[in-house]
């Protein structure tokens, strides 16, 4: 009855006979878990094993094939610089994912406990995972377009930007000469000081299609006038260039631009007035002295246009956020599983006993998730060390070098024209032996519970 | 005792199966080879010619469609030789890479760096192509055959070309700034200015992709270093800390400036080729000018609103400091993996200006073959781009093309940082040659 | 309106004022606030994809996908028509499902088995060879690719349905095992000893006690698997040629210079619906199952 192989044989009278065979339960116990597991080993010895094998012979031959060569390709691995980079990378990816992805997971399964319609909002936070990780890089690759007329983030951040404050109406011009000094972020003056009687030209050019007057008007140099100052704002370009300071034929005048008139030794602010169409402007009254025209700086404002988020600086966080973006949802799932299994009496009990909620969490809570959150922990710090797909569609061949993973430089060594297959399989290795701490621990866990 | 005669018994299975992908790999090449040779003798038997190919090529959608027009010509010719064209646009590395590793690759494949068809021929992948170059010679130049032999072997016809001297831009931009075609390169840069004193950001720049920076070097490079210079850098002859690389680098660097490219430097470092094209026609334009291929002309059509001679147009690369005209082209070549009379047969067909044709009247190829009318090519443009390259008295092939895998990544890795530090010449120029001198060990 | 209902009497409706609800939805109300915001943010990429689908290359080139709603005309279809036209598509949908079945339903088999070996069969070196399996988690299937890749071509199995159902069911062993295992070691031991009693065949027991008892494990197995063998581009792009899957397929159609958004995004959306519609269906298992697998 027992296959554990006690024998429990009835006596036998002594007789001269052959030994009787093994009891058949042992024999037939050893045989049915070979049969339940034959076909396991079967698919994973030659799909996973045998290849495992066969890299790691690979791994101390040339890149081509013909030579043995031990362990230069492991030598390659400390001294290439990209491998080093790609290593340096996965130390992050290590230390963010893994824990922003749980507590991302644990967040919303807690908040969406008490919400009724909380599979709307989970089905929402699943859909990532759906799509396939290479149609995610692209999603991304799009959204995170620097250029806020093409990608999603910037584009709203310009946008909410535009809520609180005023673009200018000319963000690109620039002077057209050197008379105008400063910058157009910091506002731009003529640095010629005038006398009232005295006429300012203030040139820009570089300005855009779209910022150019809808109905435009041929620039005009007003006449001076003699207790005033007055001046023209034009576009100081027309087809071929034209001469750069002189107003002339073909040549725009910028109208409802602001204009200000400075006090040369002071500096204080004395007037300011709008351009007309035709760009000229006049301040009325002046007293003598010395005075400066400036346009301030609001005529330029450009809006913060949003960050570089492919650039090398940002590259690695943007990884970070769309794979955080795919991966909450299976953290989320899995932890408002195990928060579903939690007995409510215990929760309610340390209410009664007046616990807090965050109280409840931390003691009571939290601990009982233990075993889910490991898991969740886990599995994302395997699928960590192995991300590819994302990597390779979100970043541009110029981020290749700040952003490149292992995964990314076996595929790109082995794979992609370089055929360095020997070089590919060292990498591969290492990136297994990466894995050993965590079977050790694995390991230790599963005796501990057994 | 049973454990451990199961585990003998799994390494056993490993090892077999180990020796068992490891015979059976090699086999069957020398099996086609063998084939191959005692057949070679009957081809002018032409209709006899019988048997199975695959041919491997980049091209897909509509220029798969082309591609396949021409294969109709050949099944025409050759009745009984099943073609099947296996098109793999983006996985067209992968294909070939696991394809020679794994001992079955196709049969032939079109392949646009000659620096890969060398180093595949290197690792005796490829079969010559020797007793088609007779015929080749008839139709092509010969620095076209020289571009894929290696060790006095042949390996490749060009079968598609590129003229990469060309440059494109949008006539509105170039209308509203008053700005004409220019023919020297100062004449380029004025334009540049006086368009950025327009309003429109002059130059566009898909620096994500590599290529795109490589092909300006080289039209810079060989304009103001000259064809032998060119040659020898090409090899390695002289090393990339060469003065006149860093002369070319310089010139290059001139329309880098972070407010002559569109979107600023590092919006150019995220701009792919695609985009870096649209983006020149689109309303209001991001940048007048794109510099690239004739190809960019077919995208032109296909992608944006613009038309070629309706929005859009092109000109020739300007000459530096008085350089004489000269083209840099790139081409794709068909080689082949495995022998067989019906491969051959298709090697030298491609060669002739009727299979050429077949793609020509459609559209969208330029062809190298000289003895093609090009009273075929559909429209004007074309004509003129085609014929420049194929009638070029100084014609070189695109030099990144012609370096070793590892170096052309360099090369793109390098001129990208360029790209966001224009004013470090030198120190592109040493990393440069540092890569070259360890791809070229 | 709150119910209470005490037992053997008719529930007991307690009129909350109108007030006193209102409060209790206000208090909540940050909460759901949030959770709407973060809920909408989390599904704006994939209604940009939906919508990049949704226009023309010359369109989506020009300006960002959020153009639609300044102009709807210029949503259009026709790059799901052109796909869906496109026959080298249509084969590679039917090529994918066949092997996403194949590779669901295989590997669930034999992690079965092998699952309640590892629970509930003695023999020697069981929990070894069971650490040896999870060990095996940690291989990344890049890297038997070439290898495999070699194997299929002496054995004739390059190019088929079945080398690609091959391939995806042994990686989905691990885990498989893993999964399964833990989760039929939580089956009450007498019914196990009940039907050993009634003399029944281990095989028997396995199939009648073991295997409905495990439907939410392998419930959401199935999900995980499908959902990944779906979507599997490398291994299609390497070990398949002519039957390609549909990522593989698509992937090939990339023009050398083209954008390529009016391939990719619509053919992305489109087979993202498929896991989601299972997904949709199956939420109960899919949580149970998870759940038991890692809690015990």
């Amino acid at each position: 009855m027992s296959s554990t192989g006690s024998s429990t044989v009835a006596a036998v009278p002594p007789v001269t006979e052959v030994p009787p065979p093994p009891p058949p339960s042992r024999w037939r116990g050893k045989a049915i878990a070979l049969a339940f597991l034959t076909p396991a080993i079967f698919f994973l010895t030659v799909w996973v094993v045998y290849p495992a094998f066969r890299t790691l012979i690979r791994s101390f031959y040339s890149d081509q094939g013909g030579n043995f060569v031990w362990f230069e390709n492991y030598e390659a691995l400390f001294t290439d610089e990209q491998v080093q980079t790609a290593i340096k990378n996965n130390v992050i990816w290590i230390l963010v994912v893994p824990a922003g992805v749980t507590a991302l997971g644990l967040l919303f399964a807690v908040l969406t406990e008490r919400v009724p319609w909380a599979s709307a909002f989970k089905v929402a936070v699943f859909v990532p995972l759906a799509v396939s990780l290479f149609a995610v890089g692209v999603i991304w690759r799009i959204m995170y377009q620097q250029d806020p007329d093409r990608g999603a983030i910037n584009a709203g951040i310009v946008a909410i930007q535009g809520i609180f404050t005023e673009q200018g109406a000319l963000t690109t011009a620039k002077p057209s000469t050197d008379e105008l000094t400063g910058s157009p972020q910091g506002g731009l003056r003529l640095e010629r000081t005038l006398a009232p009687g005295g006429v300012a030209l203030l040139g820009l050019t570089a300005i855009k299609a779209g910022e150019l007057p809808a109905e435009p008007e041929q620039a005009v140099t007003p006449q001076a006038i003699p207790d005033g100052i007055t001046g023209v704002v034009w576009r100081d370009f027309k087809p071929g260039g034209g001469t750069p300071g002189e107003v002339e034929t073909d040549e725009v005048g910028l109208g409802g631009v602001t204009v200000k008139l400075r006090s040369a030794e002071t500096g204080d602010t004395v007037g300011s007035t709008t351009t007309e169409k035709d760009g000229s402007f006049a301040f009325e009254g002046v007293e003598s002295g010395s005075y400066r025209v400036a346009i301030g700086r609001e005529t330029f404002a450009k809006p913060f246009q949003g960050f570089n988020w492919l650039g090398d600086s940002l590259i690695t966080p943007s990884l970070l956020i769309a794979f955080l973006w795919v991966q909450a949802g299976f953290a989320m799932v899995i932890t408002a599983a195990g928060l579903a299994a939690i007995p409510r009496d215990l929760q309610e009990a340390a209410r009664t006993d007046g616990g807090t909620e965050w109280q409840v969490f931390k003691r009571i809570t939290v601990p009982l998730l233990a075993p889910v959150l490991t898991v969740v922990l886990v599995t994302q710090i395997i699928g960590v060390l192995k991300v590819f797909d994302i990597v390779i569609s979100i970043v541009p061949s110029s981020g290749r070098d700040s952003a490149t993973v292992i995964a990314v430089e076996m595929y790109e060594k082995s794979f992609s024209g370089q055929n360095r297959f020997g070089f590919g399989a060292a990498i591969s290795v290492f990136m297994f032996l990466l894995f050993v701490p965590f079977l050790i621990a694995n390991i230790r866990r599963f005796r501990r519970e057994n | 005792m049973r454990k451990h005669r199961l585990l003998l018994l799994l390494a056993l299975l490993v090892g077999a199966l180990s020796l068992l992908a490891a015979g059976c790999g090699g086999d069957d090449e020398s099996d086609e080879g063998a084939a191959g040779t005692t057949e070679a003798a009957t081809t002018e038997a032409e209709e006899n010619i019988s048997g199975s190919i695959r041919i491997a090529g980049l091209w897909t959608g509509g220029e798969g469609d082309s591609f396949k027009a021409v294969l109709d010509g050949y099944r025409a010719k050759y009745p009984d030789v099943t073609v099947t064209y296996q098109p793999a646009g983006e996985d067209l590395p992968t294909i070939l890479a696991t394809g020679v590793e794994g001992g079955n690759p196709p049969d032939l494949a079109s392949l646009s760096s000659p620096g890969v068809i060398k180093d595949f021929a290197e690792r005796g992948a490829l079969q010559p192509i020797d007793f088609a170059t007779e015929g080749i010679l008839e139709n092509y130049s010969q620095s076209f055959v020289d571009l894929t032999t290696f060790d006095g072997k042949t390996y490749g016809v060009v079968f598609k070309g590129a003229n990469k001297s060309t440059i494109w831009y949008n006539t509105k931009a170039f209308e509203d700034a008053g700005v004409e075609p220019p023919t020297t390169w100062d004449e380029f840069l004025a334009a540049g200015e006086t368009l950025k004193a327009s309003g429109v950001t002059p130059y566009s720049i898909g620096a994500a992709d590599g290529w795109t920076l490589t092909d300006l070097f080289e039209n810079v490079y060989l304009r103001t270093a000259g064809p032998e210079k060119y040659d020898q850098l090409a090899t390695h002859e002289i090393p990339w800390t060469d003065e006149s690389v860093k002369e070319a680098l310089g010139e290059m660097a001139k329309v880098f400036g972070s407010d002559s490219i569109a979107g600023g430097t590092s919006s150019a470092l995220q701009t792919d080729f695609p985009t870096s094209v649209t983006q020149v026609f689109t309303d209001p334009p991001k940048a007048a000018i794109v510099m690239e291929g004739d190809f960019v002309g077919t995208f032109i059509n296909t992608e944006t609103k613009a038309k070629v001679g309706e929005g859009a147009n092109v000109f020739t690369f300007p000459s530096i400091n008085d350089s004489p005209p000269v083209v840099v082209g790139a081409g794709d070549s068909i080689v082949m993996f495995k022998d067989s009379p019906a491969a051959r047969a298709m090697i030298e067909y491609l060669a002739t200006p009727e299979a050429a044709e077949l793609w020509a009247k459609r559209g969208g190829f330029s062809s190298p073959n000289k003895s093609l009318d090009d009273s075929v090519y559909p429209d004007d443009t074309t004509r003129k781009l085609a014929s420049e390259l194929a009638q070029a008295e100084t014609f070189r092939f695109d030099l990144s093309d012609l370096q070793p895998a590892a170096l052309n990544d360099a090369l793109f890795t390098e001129l990208a940082n360029f790209v966001k530090n224009p004013a470090d010449i030198d120190g592109v120029s040493s990393k440069l040659e540092a890569a070259a001198v360890k791809a070229y060990k | 309106m709150a119910t209470v209902a005490e037992p053997g009497r008719e529930p007991v409706v307690i009129d909350e004022g109108v007030a006193t609800r209102i409060l209790r939805v206000l208090r909540r109300a940050p909460v759901h606030v949030a959770l709407a915001v973060i809920g909408v943010l989390w599904l704006m990429p994939t209604i940009g994809l939906l919508f990049t689908s949704l226009l023309t290359p010359s369109d989506a080139q020009a300006a960002g996908w959020w153009q639609v709603f300044s102009e709807p005309s210029i949503v259009t279809f026709e790059n799901y028509a052109n796909i869906f036209n496109d026959e080298g598509i249509v084969g590679a949908l039917w090529v994918t499902a066949q092997v996403t079945l194949g590779a669901t339903i295989l590997p669930i088999l034999v992690a079965s088995l092998a699952g309640y070996a590892f629970a509930w069969l003695e023999f020697p070196g069981r929990d070894w060879i069971f650490l040896g399996v999870v060990a095996l988690l940690v291989v990344p299937l890049q890297l038997s690719l070439i290898p495999i890749f070699e194997l299929y071509n002496a054995t004739g199995l390059y190019d088929t349905i079945l080398g690609l159902v091959f391939f995806h069911s042994a990686f989905a062993l691990p885990f498989g095992i893993f999964l399964l295992r833990n989760f039929f070691a939580g089956i009450p031991r007498d019914l196990l000893e009940a039907a050993r009693i009634d003399g029944a065949s281990e095989l028997r027991i396995f199939a009648r006690v073991v295997l409905p008892l495990g439907i939410p494990a392998i419930a959401s197995l199935g999900i995980f698997q499908v959902l990944f063998v779906w979507n599997d581009l490398l291994v299609g792009l390497v070990l398949a040629q002519d039957n390609k899957p549909i990522a593989p397929e698509i992937f090939s159609q990339l023009r050398q210079f083209g954008a390529n958004l009016e391939i990719i995004a619509p053919a992305a959306f489109f087979s993202a619906l498929v896991p989601l519609a299972i997904f949709a269906m199956f939420p109960r298992y899919f949580v149970e199952g998870l759940l038991a697998g890692s809690v015990k």
